[in-house]
């Protein structure tokens, strides 16, 4: 059983990160590798059935959100966008995904749904920009969920657990390891680029307006996928993060844990309880009592109607 | 107050699953809670109590976590597009539903008690959604355990006895079927007692049958890996 960061480079520090992880859940879980890697091609298609559903947006559950992704596919298709095609794919492709996710339409956690765009959003867009075999980001899917199962050794991976840093920050930290893996990069490198994503989201909040995985969820998402994108440029170069990937982790379940309550999901601090965001919170719970008060009158109605049916 | 895991999440639970938005910890962790119940329950339930701990209580209805716990207690799989629909199915099968607030002490965040009931059974679970869609149910039926379900599992309710578990193992054994882990508690020595038993792959009807058949076994139950 492979149980941190170190003993990861130490046993891979040779070999093909994918194989290794491969490898660690056959004896773990006894799942076959052939077995693992046949789910993740499956998951990679719904993720791209996803992002193509997603672009072309549509009002989410909550209302608050569901129109970016259209947007900036408007502007990037009319040439109207500034940053490069793989930084505003990686941005389009994770709100694709994040619209659809608050549409509860089919998506792949990846940890989780509310961080859901992250994963997706790097690997298509890297996938598509550089010509990848989608065989490659399969593998590259394997990487990133390893990292994400080192993780997870020693953190709880949810807003709830440990803020925002703990699900956005994660998810980011394992699609910098795949994108470092992707593109050639060594075992070390892939940690490093792990490493140096998620060390620069600790202390990230989980706030979400009226509960909903919306606001800030979507946007969120889009502007970590870049931030691991950046994150895995720097470890390719032979950047390495100060703090090794363990302490890093440690320092994650350290903070979440100092968290107060408040910024732990409960949508009680933080943008949740802005001046927008408390009005919109009595909103959405105005109209949720509406539309309970209606489906008790229906039933009720039902209930008469089936009485009068047999007397 | 975070749990600490004491089986490795794998790869495939990190990268998935697959599921309906908006929510893995709310969603699908849930309608996988939910699933737990009713497959103990082992049919259609008749009438389902959900008690949220304080937390989730207030989340909850945002996240679709009220779809997807009813989802799962009437058997849909945590990807089936139908559990936005969920609670309009359950009416229609003619499921009670009750959705209540509890506080269930020193647990995770997301800690549920379901209380089911079917034409001839009841069942009862407390378990958490962890995040990614992992669970951890660690109670059932009253005893204290660690049910993940990402594995096939046996569950034994019986009369406590010396050489229980070592008759139950040898019957699995026989079968060259790898236990991954085996959870035991009872209520008083020489009373109901409780076993599981996750194995490493499926258990055949014939081994189910003997184990069945065992005296002092009041239900055995199999689960396969809840989806
Ligand atoms: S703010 Fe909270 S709900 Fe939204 S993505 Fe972050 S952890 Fe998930």
């Amino acid at each position: 059983m492979i149980e941190s960061f170190q003993h990861l480079e130490e046993l891979a520090r040779d070999r093909d990160l994918a194989d290794v992880f491969l490898e660690m859940d056959e004896q773990e879980h006894a799942v076959p590798a052939d077995m693992i890697v046949e789910a993740l091609r499956k998951r990679r298609a719904v993720m791209r059935d996803c992002v193509e559903r997603g672009k072309n947006g549509g009002e989410s559950m909550g209302k608050l959100v569901g129109h970016e992704a259209r947007l900036l596919n408007e502007a990037f298709r009319s040439g109207r966008t500034f940053l490069d095609p793989l930084t505003v794919k990686a941005e389009l492709y994770a709100l694709s995904v994040m619209g659809e996710n608050a549409r509860m339409g089919v998506i792949v956690a990846a940890p989780t749904a509310g961080a859901g765009g992250i994963v997706p959003g790097m690997l298509l867009a890297l996938e598509e920009e550089r010509n990848i075999d989608p065989e490659r980001t399969v593998r590259a899917l394997v990487v990133a969920g390893g990292i994400g199962s080192i993780i997870a050794l020693s953190a709880n991976i949810s807003g709830a657990a440990g803020g925002c840093q703990n699900e956005v920050g994660v998810a980011s930290s394992m699609g910098a390891a795949g994108v470092a893996y992707m593109m050639g990069g060594t075992t070390h490198q892939s940690i490093h680029a792990a490493a140096i994503a998620l060390k620069n989201t600790l202390g990230l909040v989980c706030d979400p307006v009226g509960g909903l995985v919306e606001v800030p969820c979507v946007k969120r998402n889009a502007l970590f996928a870049v931030h691991g994108l950046t994150a895995a440029q720097l470890a390719l170069a032979g950047v390495d993060s100060v703090i090794p990937m363990d302490e890093i982790v440690e320092a994650m379940v350290r903070i979440g844990r100092s968290l107060p309550r408040g910024l732990r999901e409960t949508a009680e601090g933080g943008l949740a309880t802005t001046e927008t965001g408390t009005a919109i919170a009595l909103r959405l719970k105005e109209e949720a009592n509406r539309r309970r008060a209606e489906r008790a009158a229906e039933r009720e109605r039902a209930a008469q109607e089936r009485k009068t049916g047999t007397t | 107050m975070p749990i600490r895991h004491d089986r490795k999440v794998s790869i495939l639970d990190v990268m998935g699953p697959v599921m309906v938005g908006p929510s893995s910890s709310h969603t699908a962790g849930t309608a996988r809670l939910g699933r737990v119940a009713r497959e103990i329950l082992d049919e259609d339930p008749l009438e389902v109590h959900f008690h949220l701990h304080p937390p989730l209580a207030a989340t909850y209805r945002g996240h679709g976590s009220d779809f997807a716990l009813v989802g799962g207690a009437i058997g849909l799989n945590v990807d089936d597009p139908r559990i936005p629909e969920a609670i309009r199915i359950a009416e229609q099968m003619g499921v009670k539903i009750e959705f209540a607030e509890e506080d269930l002490g020193e647990v995770h965040p997301n800690t549920v008690r379901v209380e089911i009931r079917g034409p001839n059974r009841e069942a009862e679970i407390v378990g958490s959604s962890i995040g990614g869609g992992v669970i951890e149910v660690f109670k059932i039926n009253g005893f204290q355990t660690r049910f993940k379900g990402d594995s096939p599992t046996l569950l034994l309710f019986y009369r406590d006895r010396p050489r229980m578990i070592a008759e139950v193992t040898g019957i699995i054994g026989d079968e060259v079927i790898n236990i991954a882990s085996l959870y035991c508690s009872r209520k008083q020595r020489g009373k109901d007692a409780f076993m599981q038993i996750d194995v490493d792959s499926p258990i055949s009807a014939a081994a189910l049958a003997r184990i069945r058949a065992m005296a002092d076994v009041a239900e055995a139950r199999y689960l396969d890996r809840i989806p």
